[in-house]
C-alpha cells in the first residue's frame, strides 16, 4: 500500500530524511520507531503529501496504493468547531459527509457530536482526530503519535479500536510511535528510524529482543 | 434633534458600505493571512463600471450586478497574483496587492479617466421620525444587512464555507483532510472582490468615486477590521458604523475638512490600545 | 581589495557626474541621490526588522517642513538640515514605540495613515502654509557662503547618500545588525535567543526615518519650496518599489533600485510627452511601470536585482515556515 524507495528530504541544508526506504503491505499494521527529530513526522507528511515544493526538496520515490489518511502529530482538529462538522470536513477528499459509519465504530464520538473540538479532553480529542481520518475511508492510516500525552488505559482503548479496524476492513496503519511497548504489540513489523535513517527493521518480536532497540526504545526491559 | 437622527442614519449607511469592504478585508486575511490592499480597489472598480453601464443605457439591476461581478473577477485575479505562486510570504502578498492597486489606477484612467464619476441611485427621500433621508441610504443599510445574514449562513452552515473557516482555523489541519487551501484562498479573494464591488455599487450614487478614491476607502475599512483585529467579522462592523457615525458627525456639525483626521487617529489609538493588550513574542513577524 | 577599488571608483563617478551634466540631467540626479537616501532606509527597515512603511513620504515631509520652517524663521539652513533628520527620528519612535509590537501590516497602515494625516493637516494648518505649502525657502548655506548652483546642490545630496549608505553599512555589519538579520525571518527564534527584538526593531524604523527626514531637507533646499502635494501616497509606494527591485537589505540595492525607477520613469516621460501620446499618458505609464516592476519582482526575483546579480546569500523572504 505504501512503497518509499531512497526518499532523501532535505530543508535547506538540513537533511530530515536520508535514504529511507521503506513499505507497508496490505491489510498489515507497521509500525515505525523513533526519537523526536528522526524525520518521523517528515515522512508522515511526505507520505499525506503535504510538503509543498517551497519547504523542502524531495528525490526518491513515493508510492501510495489507495487513499491514504493521516492523523497528525497534536491532533491537529479545527478547535471552534463543532466535532461533527470536523468530521464532516474529514471527508472532503471522499465526499462522504455523513458521518453515520464513523460513529458506528466509535459511538463515543455521536455523544460528543454537538461540542467544540476545542475543549474536549485529549484522549477524546485524538479519537476525533482518528474518526476525521477515517470519514476519508481509507485504505490506509497513517497515525502520528497516537500515545503522545494520553493517559496509558485511553491509548490502550485507541489502539483496541485500529486493530479491530486492521482486522476486520483490511486497513493498512503505518504507527509511528515512541512508545515502543504499544507499537510492538500492535504491529507484526517495525522500523526504527533516527537521525534521518532506518537503523533497524524486521519483525516486532525480533526487534524486541535487539538489545540496541531494547535499551532505547523499551527503558532496557524485554518483553 | 431630527439633524441628529439625519446624521446618524447616514453615518450608519456611510458604515455599512464600509463595512462591506472591511468585510471582505477580514475573509481574506483570516483564510490567507494576507491584508489586501487592493480591497478598496475592488469598490472603485465596481463604482466606475456600474457608472458606465447606466450611462450606456443598461438597465439598474443588471448594471449593478455586472459591476460586482466583474469586481469578483479583480478579486480572483488579485489572489492569484498575491498567493497563486507557492512559497509567498503574507509580507510579499501585501506588497503585491499593493502593486495590484496601482496597476488599477492605469487601467481605470486609461479606461475611465481621472475625474470623479458618479451614477443614478434610488432616488426619493422618507422622513423618519421628522429626519429626511435618502431612499439610497436605507437601500445601503438593508443591503449590508441582508450581506452580512448571507455571509454568516455561508461561514456556518453550508460545506464550502465550514471549509473556508477550517482554512482560517488551522491551515495545516486543512491541508491534512486535503482541503487546498490556496484554492480556498483564491477562493476568499474573489468573495472579497464582490463584497468591495457591492460596496462601491451601493456608494457611487452617494459619493462621487474617482480612480483615487480606493486610499481611503482601503484605509477606513483596514481601520473597521482592526477593531476586530481583522479577524472578527461582526467586530469589525461595529466599527464600521462607529467609523461611519463618528465621521458623518464630525462632517454634519462643522468639522467635515477634519472627516479623514477623526477615522485614521481612530484606527491609530484602537491599534495602539491593541499593542499594549498584545506581545509581540507571539507574533511572528509578518 | 577589490571591493575598495569598485567603491572608490563608485565614488570618483558620483562626484564627477556633477561636472558633465547638464541642468535637466542635474535635476534627475539630484531627486535619483535623494530617493536613494530614503530608499536605503526603506530596504533596511523591510529587510532587516520585516517590517513595511507605507507611508516614508511622511518622513520625508516631515524633515522638509521642518527644515523649511526653521529656514523661514531666521535660522541657519545648516541647524535646518541638522533637524530635519532628528525631528522624523523622533516622530517615528513616537509612533513606533507602540505600533511595532503588531504584526508588519498594522505598521504598514498605520505609517500609511500618518502620512494621509499630516498631508491633510499640512494642507489645512496655518503655519504650514495650507496648500501652497511654504515658498521662498533661502539656499542651503553655511555661515555667510550660499549654496546656488544645481552642482553643489548634487555634490550635498550624494554626500548625504554616502554618509547614508556608510552608517547602514556599519549597521548591517554589527553585532547588532547580524542579530536583526535573524529578524527578518523569524521574530520568535531572534527573541528567544535574547535579542531585544522590539529596541532593535525601534532603532532601524527611527533611523530609516531619519535617512528620509535627511532627503526631505535637502529637498526643500533644492526646491526652495514645500507643499502637501509634493508628499503623495505614492512617493511612498515608489520608495517600496525602489526597495523591493533593488534587493532588500543590501546597501547597494537601494541605489540600484532608485537608479533603475528614476531612469525607467524618466524614459517613459519622454515617452509621454511624445506628440500624438494623450494627456493621461506620463501618470498611467508610472503607475502600470511601478506596477507591473512591484508584482514582476515580489513574484520572479525575490531576492532584488543586485543580490541576484552578485549571487549571494542575503536575508531574502523565504517561504512560509512550516
Amino acid at each position: 500500500m505504501i512503497d518509499v524507495t531512497d526518499l532523501v528530504v532535505s530543508y535547506g541544508t538540513a537533511i530530515a530524511l536520508d535514504h529511507v526506504t521503506l513499505a507497508v503491505g496490505k491489510g498489515e499494521m507497521v509500525a515505525l520507531l523513533g526519537p523526536n527529530g528522526a524525520g518521523k513526522s517528515t515522512l508522515a507528511n511526505t507520505l499525506a503529501g503535504l510538503l509543498t515544493p517551497a519547504s523542502g526538496t524531495v528525490s526518491g520515490t513515493v508510492r501510495v496504493e489507495g487513499r491514504l489518511a493521516l492523523v497528525p502529530e497534536g491532533r491537529q482538529l479545527f478547535p471552534d468547531m463543532s466535532v461533527a462538522d470536523n468530521l464532516a470536513l474529514g471527508g472532503w477528499r471522499s465526499g462522504q459527509r455523513d458521518p453515520a459509519p464513523v460513529y458506528e465504530l466509535l459511538p463515543r464520538l455521536a455523544e460528543l457530536a454537538g461540542r467544540r473540538a476545542g475543549v474536549l479532553s485529549g484522549g477524546e480529542q485524538q479519537m476525533v482526530a482518528v474518526g476525521r481520518a477515517l470519514m476519508s475511508r481509507p485504505q490506509v492510516l497513517v497515525v502520528d503519535e497516537l500515545s503522545l500525552g494520553l493517559a496509558p488505559n485511553i491509548t490502550a482503548d485507541l489502539a483496541a479500536h485500529l486493530a479491530t479496524l486492521n482486522r476486520e476492513q483490511g486497513l493498512a496503519v503505518l504507527l509511528i510511535e515512541q512508545n515502543a511497548r504499544l507499537a510492538f504489540e500492535l504491529c507484526s513489523r517495525a522500523y526504527v528510524l533516527e537521525s534521518g535513517q532506518v537503523r533497524a527493521e524486521g519483525a516486532c518480536a525480533e526487534l524486541a529482543d535487539d538489545p540496541r532497540v531494547a535499551s532505547a526504545y523499551l527503558g532496557g526491559a524485554i518483553t | 434633534m431630527s439633524a441628529f437622527l439625519t446624521y446618524l442614519l447616514n453615518g450608519l449607511a456611510v458604515g455599512c458600505a464600509i463595512a462591506l469592504i472591511a468585510s471582505g478585508l477580514v475573509a481574506i486575511h483570516r483564510v490567507t493571512g494576507v491584508v489586501n490592499f487592493a480591497q478598496g480597489t475592488f469598490a472603485v472598480v465596481a463604482g466606475l463600471c456600474t457608472s458606465s453601464l447606466l450611462g450606456l443605457g443598461v438597465p439598474h439591476g443588471v448594471s449593478e450586478a455586472a459591476a460586482v461581478l466583474l469586481a469578483g473577477v479583480a478579486g480572483l485575479l488579485t489572489g492569484l497574483a498575491a498567493i497563486g505562486r507557492p512559497g509567498t510570504t503574507p509580507l510579499s502578498s501585501l506588497i503585491i496587492t499593493l502593486g495590484v492597486g496601482v496597476l488599477a489606477y492605469a487601467v481605470e484612467i486609461v479606461l475611465w479617466g481621472d475625474q470623479p464619476r458618479s451614477a443614478p441611485g434610488l432616488a426619493g427621500s422618507v422622513t423618519i421620525a421628522g429626519a429626511r433621508i435618502q431612499t439610497q441610504h436605507l437601500l445601503v443599510i438593508a443591503v449590508t444587512a441582508a450581506t452580512f445574514v448571507l455571509l454568516a449562513l455561508f461561514f456556518g452552515r453550508t460545506y464550502l464555507g465550514k471549509a473556508l473557516t477550517a482554512c482560517a482555523s488551522n491551515p495545516y489541519a486543512a491541508r491534512v483532510v486535503g482541503i487546498d487551501t490556496r484554492r480556498m484562498g483564491l477562493l476568499a479573494f474573489a468573495l472579497g472582490g464582490l463584497l468591495g464591488g457591492l460596496a462601491g455599487v451601493l456608494i457611487t450614487p452617494l459619493r462621487p468615486i474617482s480612480f483615487d478614491t480606493d486610499v481611503t476607502l482601503i484605509v477606513n475599512a483596514f481601520a473597521a477590521a482592526v477593531f476586530g483585529a481583522l479577524t472578527r467579522p461582526v467586530v469589525a462592523l461595529g466599527g464600521a458604523l462607529l467609523l461611519g457615525v463618528a465621521e458623518t458627525m464630525a462632517a454634519g456639525y462643522g468639522y467635515g475638512s477634519h472627516q479623514l483626521e477623526v477615522a485614521l487617529g481612530l484606527m491609530l489609538v484602537v491599534m495602539i490600545v491593541q499593542a499594549s493588550r498584545r506581545s509581540a513574542i507571539h507574533e511572528e513577524a509578518v | 581589495m577589490k571591493r575598495i577599488a569598485a567603491a572608490a571608483l563608485a565614488v570618483a563617478v558620483a562626484l564627477g557626474l556633477p561636472l558633465v551634466l547638464d541642468d535637466s540631467a542635474l535635476a534627475v540626479y539630484v531627486l535619483l541621490g535623494l530617493a536613494a537616501i530614503v530608499t536605503v532606509g526603506v530596504s533596511l527597515l523591510m529587510g532587516f526588522a520585516g517590517q513595511v512603511s507605507l507611508g516614508q513620504g511622511a518622513f520625508y515631509g516631515v524633515g522638509a517642513y521642518t527644515a523649511a520652517l526653521l529656514a523661514l524663521n531666521g535660522f541657519p539652513p545648516l541647524l535646518g538640515l541638522v533637524a530635519a533628520p532628528l525631528m522624523a527620528a523622533v516622530f517615528a519612535v513616537l509612533i513606533g514605540m507602540p505600533l511595532l509590537r503588531l504584526r508588519g501590516h498594522h505598521l504598514a497602515f498605520a505609517t500609511l495613515a500618518v502620512q494621509l494625516i499630516l498631508l491633510s493637516l499640512a494642507g489645512q494648518l496655518e503655519f504650514t502654509g495650507g496648500d501652497i505649502g511654504l515658498q521662498g525657502i533661502p539656499q542651503f548655506g553655511i555661515g555667510s557662503w550660499e549654496m546656488d548652483s544645481a552642482a553643489a546642490y548634487a555634490w550635498l545630496t550624494w554626500a548625504a547618500l554616502g554618509l547614508v549608505m556608510l552608517v547602514t553599512h556599519h549597521v548591517i555589519a554589527s553585532r547588532p545588525g547580524r542579530a536583526l538579520r535573524a529578524l527578518a525571518t523569524s521574530e520568535t527564534a531572534a527573541a528567544s535567543s535574547g535579542i531585544p527584538v522590539g529596541r532593535y526593531k525601534l532603532v532601524v524604523f527611527a533611523l530609516s526615518a531619519a535617512f528620509a527626514g535627511l532627503a526631505g531637507g535637502i529637498y526643500c533646499f533644492y526646491t526652495g519650496y514645500v507643499a502637501p502635494g509634493s508628499f503623495p501616497v505614492l512617493i511612498s509606494i515608489q520608495y517600496i518599489v525602489m526597495a523591493v527591485v533593488g534587493g532588500l537589505g543590501t546597501v547597494w540595492g537601494a541605489l540600484a533600485g532608485a537608479s533603475a525607477i528614476t531612469l525607467l520613469v524618466q524614459g517613459l516621460d519622454r515617452l509621454a510627452a511624445l506628440p500624438g501620446m494623450p494627456t493621461y499618458a506620463p501618470s498611467v505609464l508610472s503607475y502600470a511601470v511601478y506596477a507591473l516592476v512591484l508584482i514582476g519582482v515580489v513574484l520572479f526575483l525575490p531576492q532584488g536585482l543586485v543580490p541576484a546579480l552578485t549571487r549571494r546569500d542575503r536575508p531574502g523572504r523565504r517561504g512560509r515556515a512550516s
